[in-house]
């Protein structure tokens, strides 16, 4: 019996293996707060990648489409739930991910005789200034992180991720027209998904933009735009790459 | 990951799943002195339709205040006029606009215009106790985007009480002014020129601003249109493009 802990971190440690093995290859996906809104970009096969949650929420993400529907499907619920018996207003990302999604992510996680959620997720609450925008990177183990404005990342291996993220935040600094913005992310998107380096050993624009339009060519570049201004109360516009300037 | 949805995109079933009522109703054996809302109409013109209401709500000989918003906008592409007790028709507006955003968001399609009728068909439905206490009766207008042609075409339907769904050709009217408006609105349709379904924009924001002017002259429930004290009505038009709403300066200008 007294082994019996031991067992359960080597099983935990197992699944965490596990989950990043299985999510290898997943498309990555990305968010940026912008002046008039948040631009959040993945490339999948249309309505599997950005998704919008509620009027001024939305989720990108990769991993097990059935994974991502289920917990897609869950925040839709509380929000709409919230926003019936309280008021739209009060449906805030913080409570959505703090007391809804992150504990049943990281229940799942635990329960180490159940098949873990193969997701990774990014999520974006537009605010009323740039400054108030909100970016949440939410792990397959319900871990999460808060950021305010900026761009954020998500991709299934951390360390890619991170290279991806750093030299993101050095080619947007002070860029605010939103289809240089989306032509960058995809850039990133391209070297992601080949394997690029994004040290000295990257590839000139000009092979990056080649590369990214060849390889989206069969595929479908999902791109959610949440305005900062608007009329209605859903912010939330599906746009096509020939709205985006693409 | 979460309490299944009985059926898939309803969002009253997962009101009720969260043991959550959307219109909850209790009996009782006394009615109290209602706040009533009136009158509303909507027809079609050039552009689409229009729909308009006067912004006075009553409780009996009072008046309770005139600057109620009887048409409400439940999505890009409809909308709701109300008629009847404010407390149960709000209530239905908002069971509508989360019900048909909730549909479109978790589906990911928009709902189909005749499943929004009978959305609102099936609240008058439940509201049917209230409604024979005399207490929450609702005689709304709806009107919705058919997009199963193209250009998409507006269409306007009225409701009876208990829930039965009409599809109103020309114009409709609902609330304690809309006899007058029926009528003048008839007489417009076969002998005006031009018709309200020829109007421009223009002319038609003025023709529903005289029309409510003119209801209010013989229906104290109504609310008129009074440009000396800035008093307008609530005015929004839907179009093959979506819902639009004319502010009070638009409405000024139109009836210069």
């Amino acid at each position: 019996m007294t082994e019996e802990p031991y067992r359960w971190l080597e099983a935990v440690a197992n699944r965490r293996e596990y989950v990043r093995d299985q999510l290898k290859g997943g498309s990555p996906a990305f968010a940026v707060s912008l002046p008039e809104g948040i631009l959040l970009l993945g490339v999948g096969s249309g309505q599997s990648k950005v998704f919008e949650l509620f009027d001024r929420h939305a989720l990108a993400g990769l991993g097990h489409p059935a994974d991502i529907e289920k917990i897609r499907q869950a925040a839709i619920d509380a929000a709409h739930t919230e926003s019936f018996t309280r008021a739209p207003e009060d449906v805030s990302l913080r409570r959505l991910v703090s007391f809804g999604m992150s504990p049943q992510l990281k229940t799942n996680f635990e329960q180490i005789f159940a098949a873990p959620f193969l997701v990774e997720l990014l999520l974006a609450e537009i605010g009323a200034e740039p400054d108030k925008d909100l970016l949440l990177r939410l792990y397959f183990d319900g871990g999460f992180r808060f950021q305010t404005g900026g761009v954020m990342v998500v991709a299934s291996q951390p360390e890619p991720e991170a290279a991806a993220q750093g030299w993101l935040n050095r080619e947007l600094a002070g860029r605010q027209d939103r289809r240089e913005v989306a032509d960058l992310l995809l850039q990133a998107w391209w070297c992601l998904v080949e394997g690029k380096s994004f040290g000295d050993a990257l590839p000139a624009a000009a092979e990056r933009q080649a590369g990214w339009r060849a390889a989206t060519k069969d595929r479908v570049v999902e791109l959610g735009w949440l305005a900062r201004h608007s009329n209605r109360p859903a912010h939330y516009e599906a746009l096509s790459l020939a709205q985006a300037g693409l | 990951m979460n309490p299944a949805t009985p059926i898939a995109g309803d969002f009253v079933s997962l009101l009720a799943a969260h043991k959550l009522a959307a219109l909850p109703s209790a009996p009782s054996s006394t009615a109290p002195v209602q706040t009533q809302a009136t009158t509303v109409f909507a027809f079609h013109y050039a552009d689409g339709i229009l729909m308009a209401g006067d912004r006075r709500a009553t409780a009996g000989n009072v008046i309770v205040t005139d600057r109620v918003d009887k048409v409400i906008e439940i999505d890009a592409s409809s909308l709701l006029a109300i008629a009847g007790v404010p407390a149960t028709a709000f209530e239905m507006a908002r069971v509508l606009q989360t019900s048909f955003e909730y549909y479109r968001r978790s589906q990911l399609q928009p709902l189909s215009l005749p499943a929004k009728v009978r959305a609102l068909a099936r609240l008058l439905r439940e509201n049917l106790p209230m409604t024979m206490q005399g207490v929450g009766v609702v005689a709304p207008l709806f009107a919705g985007l058919d997009q199963t042609i193209h250009p998409a075409k507006p269409r306007i339907y009225f409701y009876d009480p208990l829930g039965a769904q009409f599809q109103a050709v020309d114009y409709v009217a609902s609330g304690s002014g809309s006899g007058t408006i029926r009528s003048i609105l008839s007489f417009q349709e076969r002998y005006g020129s031009p018709h309200p379904s020829q109007m421009k924009l223009g002319e038609a924001v003025k023709f529903a601003l005289r029309l409510l002017m003119i209801a209010s002259e013989f229906d104290s429930a109504t609310g008129g249109v009074n440009p000396a004290t800035q008093t307008y009505a609530t005015i929004k038009t839907l179009g093959s493009k979506g819902v639009e709403s004319l502010s009070d300066e638009q409405q000024a200008a139109f009836l210069k």
